[in-house]
């Protein structure tokens, strides 16, 4: 019982990264309809640079709060700027093209990786611990850093479907995912909703990369695996659907923390792909894509 | 006009086999064995294409063919040739197989599955003690008699590949595949069974992968799981997206300028990433037809300027 509610909480864990990271590429590709590699450069970046700045900030004799406070909301700043650059100088010309934006964007992702080794080193880093103290659930030992991490992440979720399904800004983005065509022809302006959601989702991806850095370790390709693993999340949940990224997400996290137990990590990975085959076979467009 | 292609090409082959016969080992002739392979897997990627699929699952089927033949030779000790051919079968009988079950799907997804299948065999590599683990396996010579050939016989082998997939380029079976690119509900509606033609579209590009992985094989001598990551379809890419896709020559231009572009920029000391990660962008931004959709371009304009 102790192991498998330690198991549940640690898919939960992991699961509350990949579904911020996911979120952000089914947003980018319902709007767009585009597959963006770079979104793992994003995550990079804001990991990076909590990772790099906490211990920096902490030498020029700021408290640790406030040293993680400042470093959370510069790499998050810093990976929005970099997406809307990115947006208004390459993106912006490539939306609907599938080939075209995916070949520039693993262009991008060789071009990032290969700066940030250069400027980052590859050294692994980690953060200190922020928040000390465990708490108990049912018996089973939390750390509170974890804890609050996790709950921050379930509440950008919650966040991000009160905005698709509330507000102005989600109606107009989930009318032009599902036919941006008849979307302007209602007067919605189409560019400025792809921006929107290109920002939003990198703002995403960078929130994803703030909340891995204290509780995992850091390194300039970390992106690349969380990449791999939000694009299978969303294969399974189908592209552009945001319950299915959600849904993905926990899935894969759980096969990972339970496989990861009993059998080995590398196993379940492999785990993990079979069941993507399989699911696809049955499902091509995934869970609850439709289109 | 077909016979004709296929005729000069064949001329090409041969006098660069000539010429790579003329050269002493070193450095060069190990530059021109890449560049052949370079060739002949951006040259794979393009034949699935053909369907209007993104095949990122080539750097698999490359890393296939080479494990099969470093199978062959270093446990089996099969003949040279053999060795090659069952390197290239290896790579088909897996695509056969990922291509039934993951052809159904198209676009994004056909793609982002090929991406993950390339991690996943990489991760069997590094699981199978018997393939070497993680370290890979060391000692895939060629043949004595070859020693000295063995850039001319890439060259050769490339070069025959080339030509046959460009003559199924343009057979009725290539032209079934474009037509499936181009919209394949009208093939299907007229009785032509599209799951199994674009499998099999499948089936030759793995087969020309798998040999470029024994080739690479036979040439390093040594494979790692690590020279057969998602990066190598990436790169792939960036010769065929910064040749230009639209022409068979497009992988041969870009493979050769990139590779020859990257050995000196790296001798100037940058990163290989950083290098092909500018090329892809600049090309995709710049000239979206890359160089032979320059060429092309310059040319008809020029004819147009002459007729006027």
């Amino acid at each position: 019982m102790q192991t498998l509610l330690q198991l549940i909480l640690t898919g939960l864990q992991i699961g509350s990264v990949y579904m911020l990271f996911s979120l952000g590429l089914t947003l980018i590709f319902g709007v767009m309809k585009i597959v963006n590699f770079a979104h793992g450069q994003f995550f990079t970046l804001s990991a990076m640079l909590v990772a790099v700045l906490v211990p920096w900030l902490l030498m020029q004799g700021l408290p640790l709060s406030a040293a993680f406070g400042l470093a959370v909301l510069g790499g998050i700043a810093a990976s929005v700027v970099l997406g809307m650059l990115l947006y208004q100088f390459a993106f912006r010309f490539f939306q609907r093209d599938l080939a075209g934006s995916f070949i520039l964007s693993v262009g991008l992702v060789l071009l990032f990786e290969g700066a940030f080794l250069h400027y980052f080193g590859g050294a692994v880093r980690s953060v200190p611990p922020i928040i000390d103290g465990t708490v108990s659930i049912f018996g089973t030992a939390v750390t509170l850093q974890r804890l609050i991490l996790c709950l921050v992440a379930f509440g950008f979720t919650f966040a991000l479907y009160w905005v698709l399904t509330r507000t102005r800004l989600g109606k107009a983005m989930r009318a032009v995912a599902i036919d941006h065509e008849a979307a302007m022809l209602q007067g919605i302006p189409y560019k400025r909703i792809a921006f929107h959601a290109f920002a939003m989702a990198t703002f995403l991806g960078a929130v994803a990369g703030a909340i891995m850095a204290p509780i995992s370790t850091v390194t300039p390709t970390v992106g690349a695996d969380y990449l791999v693993k939000g694009f299978i999340a969303v294969i399974i949940g189908g592209l552009g659907s945001v319950p299915g990224a959600i849904v993905g997400s926990l899935f894969i996290a759980f096969i990972e923390s339970f496989g990861g137990y009993y059998v080995d990590p590398s196993s379940a990975n492999m785990a993990i792909f079979v069941l993507v085959m399989l699911i696809l076979l049955l499902r091509p467009k995934g869970l609850m894509g439709n289109g | 006009m077909d016979k004709r292609v296929l005729y000069s090409g064949a001329g090409a082959v041969a006098l660069l086999c000539v010429a790579t016969a003329a050269m002493t080992a070193g450095y060069g002739t190990n530059l021109v064995c890449w560049i052949a392979i370079a060739v002949l897997t951006a040259a794979s990627l393009r034949f699935v294409m053909l369907i209007g699929e993104l095949n990122f699952a080539t750097a698999a089927f490359v890393g296939l063919g080479a494990y099969g033949a470093g199978v062959a030779t270093t446990v089996m000790d099969w003949p040279f040739l053999l060795c090659l051919l069952f390197g290239g079968m290896v790579a088909v009988v897996v695509g056969l197989v990922f291509g039934y079950v993951t052809l159904r799907t198209k676009g994004p997804y056909f793609l982002l599955i090929g991406f993950a299948f390339t991690e996943v065999v990489r991760l069997i590599y590094t699981k199978v003690h018997w393939l070497g683990g993680n370290s890979g396996m060391v000692g895939i010579f060629p043949p004595r008699y070859l020693d000295a050939w063995l850039p001319t016989f890439v060259v050769a082998v490339v070069g025959v590949l080339l030509l046959a997939l460009y003559a199924i380029e343009k057979s009725h079976f290539g032209k079934t595949c474009i037509a499936i690119r181009d919209n394949d509900a009208v093939v299907q509606s007229v009785g032509i069974n599209v799951h199994m033609t674009k499998v099999a579209c499948l089936c030759v590009a793995a087969f020309a992968a798998g040999i470029a992985g024994g080739l690479s094989a036979y040439v390093n001598n040594v494979i790692s799981p690590g020279d057969f990551g998602f990066l190598l379809s990436t790169f792939a890419l960036a010769y065929l997206k910064v040749g230009g896709e639209d022409n068979p020559l497009g992988p041969v231009a870009g493979a050769v300028l990139l590779v020859l572009l990257a050995s000196v920029a790296m001798g100037m000391g940058a990163g290989e990433h950083v290098f092909y990660g500018m090329a892809i962008v600049l090309s995709v931004l710049l000239m979206p037809k890359g160089i032979t959709g320059l060429i092309q371009r310059g040319w008809e304009m020029r004819r147009k300027r002459s007729a006027a």
